[in-house]
């Protein structure tokens, strides 16, 4: 696909997330069409990856987007990036749907048909978007095989500590001390700080 | 239990929290340990902040446009919370008092599940911490993004239908060598009559030359579309036959009615 003729198309001076969800809080709609535009394949590839059904998926996208909207008048800049809060929120409204029973059916029935390794309807990453998914892909291939599998599915998944210790048939001791080396394992190599 | 085992049970659960895998009576546990012992927190803001980072190696996915046109629709009704008067140090949501009784009403955000409105707390509450996601922002640029447009090969209309087939519980795949070099990967969904094709590495054309698609049975071989870039994807024009075969062939410019040239790849669907 002809990446390069769309990024001669890209504006000269190209606003940020973090720009654009403050004109948002001002009531911008042209800033929260233009954020809806610069973000929602990330945040939609997070909702399907965690609850695989697509209706569901679209009804928990509509409620992460008006979400920030109707809150992006109190996100503070200073605690973190725009894209992070956003990850976050979407992360916890995801999980939030596949703890209900019904939404766990449908998803077990489907995870089976997802992986079909062709780019489904992937988009194309733009360059420093790209980079940052290499270093998270660097970052996990330096945890354990066990670590990185509990912290996979406890993230990309939406599994509870219970749940991913009856799956791999361990004890729930097992799993917190996993989790726990890999996460603080991650925050050393990505380099989070607080 | 002692403030020993407390905290020791508190940090077992610290990365639990932040991956959002706790049940919400664990959850309940490490919340009421962090307001206890401050100390826990800066691990949990680290924590919180590797987690979020995580959702940057998953592939992007279009959304359907209906989707961004109902969400548009929808922001005349919604009216923005206020912002907190007070400035960075921001109280949680739930407890802001209400200058406007009605209105905090009509702008609290829609009812969420304990988990989410518990992120909600953790992020705006907390005190004067950073997040600390590290400095490189991610740089998210406008417009720039493939597949921003509704129309076109690769257009938001056609991720939509690609979706629908891969998502289909019939859906198959089969991948191709193509002569002359590269790889073809089809897949399809008999039930919804729809494929899609995957080029990878195949050989550049000439300005004047593209690939032609073709479905191909017993009545013969009917034009699919075109593509040119030898990396990339489409989906199919038009409904495949039943049992019929997928074939690309190189074409002048514009296309053929019926192919011109021998099949550099044939799929068997």
């Amino acid at each position: 696909m002809p990446v390069e003729e769309d990024l001669d198309q890209a504006p000269v001076a190209a606003l940020t997330a973090d720009d654009l969800l403050q004109r948002v809080a001002s009531g911008d709609r042209g800033a929260f069409s233009d954020l809806y535009d610069a973000t929602s394949s990330r945040l939609f590839g997070l909702i399907r990856r965690l609850i695989v059904d697509p209706a569901q998926s679209e009804e928990v996208m509509q409620d992460v987007y008006l979400e920030i909207w109707q809150t992006s008048t109190r996100f503070d800049q200073a605690k973190g990036s725009a894209l992070s809060w956003m990850f976050t929120l979407a992360h916890r409204r995801a999980v939030d749907r596949i703890r209900s029973a019904q939404a766990s059916r449908d998803r077990d029935m489907r995870i089976g048909v997802r992986d079909l390794g062709v780019p489904v309807d992937t988009v194309a990453e733009e360059a420093e978007v790209r980079i940052e998914h290499e270093k998270v892909h660097e970052a996990m291939s330096k945890l354990s095989d066990l670590q990185r599998e509990c912290v996979s599915l406890a993230y990309y998944s939406g599994l509870t500590h219970t749940e991913i210790a009856a799956k791999l048939s361990v004890p729930l001791g097992t799993v917190k001390t996993r989790l726990r080396d890999g996460m603080i394992r991650l925050r050393d190599v990505l380099g989070v700080t607080t | 239990m002692t403030d020993a085992t407390s905290r020791e049970n508190a940090e077992g659960l610290a990365a639990g929290y932040a991956l959002d895998a706790l049940s919400d009576q664990e959850q309940a546990e490490y919340e009421r340990a962090l307001a206890e012992f401050p100390e826990l927190r800066v691990e949990a803001d680290g924590f919180a902040g590797t987690s979020a980072r995580l959702a940057e190696q998953i592939e992007p996915v279009s959304p359907p446009p209906e989707l961004k046109n109902r969400l548009m629709a929808m922001l005349d009704e919604t009216p923005q919370v206020p912002a907190q008067p007070t400035g960075r140090h921001l109280a949680p949501v739930a407890e802001l008092p209400a200058t406007d009784a009605s209105a905090a009403e009509s702008a609290e955000p829609p009812p969420v599940g304990p988990r989410e409105s518990e992120a909600r707390r953790r992020w705006f509450q907390r005190p004067g911490g950073i997040i600390g996601v590290a400095a490189a922002a991610v740089l998210l640029v406008a417009g720039v993004l493939v597949g921003a447009g509704f129309a076109g090969p690769n257009g938001w209309s056609a991720q939509r239908v690609l979706a629908s087939i891969t998502d289909a519980p019939d859906a198959q795949t089969t991948t191709t060598e193509v002569s002359g070099g590269g790889t073809v990967t089809l897949t399809w969904s008999a039930e919804k009559g729809r494929s899609a094709v995957t080029a990878k590495g195949l050989s550049t054309l000439a300005s004047d030359k593209t690939y032609e698609l073709w479905y191909i049975d017993a009545s013969g071989a009917t034009s699919a579309g075109l593509f040119s870039d030898g990396s990339s994807w489409r989906v199919l024009d038009g409904n495949l036959p039943s049992g019929a075969k997928v074939g690309i062939t190189v074409e002048p410019a514009g296309g053929s009615k019926q192919p011109t040239t021998d099949p550099i790849a044939v799929i068997t669907t």
